[in-house]
């Protein structure tokens, strides 16, 4: 590739979004992330099994924050579906990372759960950004990059004919 | 990429704006307040509160929350109109 006098760096050590660095870059980022849910879901499932009863003991803390009431509500009416949900729905969003499998999908839910761990937690003590909004950064990365086409299934998901006939799918894959 | 059109700019431009008020602008602002400087009140060792935020988290956090839930209609709304450009026989806009 010839050399560029405006960007030295327009070579094999490029990192266009298009070019390979940075779709390994995307790859590893989203196994990753996936493997932090997994491990948090499938620990939660080993300790708990479908029974994690901390969940709706959390959302019913979470008072005076800016989502209102909704978390204390569900948690005082949804502690049916919370209490196997957390480790479950951590576990599979974690392997669909890892798998790269309805990445965009599984990202909106991991979105949703860092929101209530962002604003839940309220561990502000080093300013707003901290470790739960970068989760939740990172699965809207997850999703604006389409990160499961990055050497995931979804990549193979999107060739197979029903998404070819349905290509909104592809909003849901990817 | 294809065009965005008004909607989706005006979206674009709201969450991004919303977003990073909630977490820039405003954090300007607890700085220029003096202590605390963050989103966090300040204790002494006995653990009494000795400064607490000028801006309450909860607003910055909303502004945030705000923010990334337009971004998120902006990609359903762009989900919607390509579901029906691709009934329609059109190719407006794809899912890359």
């Amino acid at each position: 590739m010839a050399y560029s006098e405006t960007n030295p760096l327009a070579n094999e050590f490029g990192f266009d979004v298009d070019g390979p660095l940075a779709a390994g870059w995307i790859a590893l980022l989203r196994v990753v992330t996936g493997w932090w849910f997994f491990h948090s879901g499938v620990t939660k499932l080993i300790e708990s099994g479908l029974n994690y009863t901390y969940a709706p003991t959390y959302l019913r803390g979470m008072t005076g924050t800016a989502l209102g009431p909704l978390p204390v509500l569900m948690g005082e009416n949804l502690a049916w579906l919370v209490r196997p949900g957390v480790p479950l729905f951590e576990t599979l969003i974690g392997l669909a990372l890892i798998t790269g499998a309805l990445v965009r999908l599984a990202s909106v839910g991991g979105a949703f759960f860092m929101t209530l761990f962002w604003v839940g937690n309220a561990e502000f003590g080093h300013g707003l950004v901290n470790g739960d909004l970068m989760g939740l950064l990172l699965f809207g990365t997850m999703i604006v990059f389409g990160a499961g086409r990055y050497f995931g299934l979804d990549g193979l998901l999107e060739t197979t004919g029903i998404v070819e006939n349905y290509p909104t799918l592809r909003y849901l894959l990817g | 990429m294809t065009q965005l059109d008004t909607v989706e700019r005006v979206a674009l431009a709201l969450g991004a704006v919303s977003t990073l008020l909630g977490i820039v602008g405003l954090g300007i602002v607890e700085i220029l307040a003096g202590q605390p400087y963050g989103a966090a009140p300040t204790t002494n060792e006995a653990g009494e509160v000795v400064a607490t935020p000028a801006v309450d988290p909860a607003v910055r956090t909303g502004l945030v929350i705000v923010g990334l839930v337009v971004l998120f209609g902006l990609g359903l709304y762009r989900m919607v109109t390509d579901g029906r450009a691709a009934t329609d026989g059109q190719t407006r806009v794809t899912a890359d």
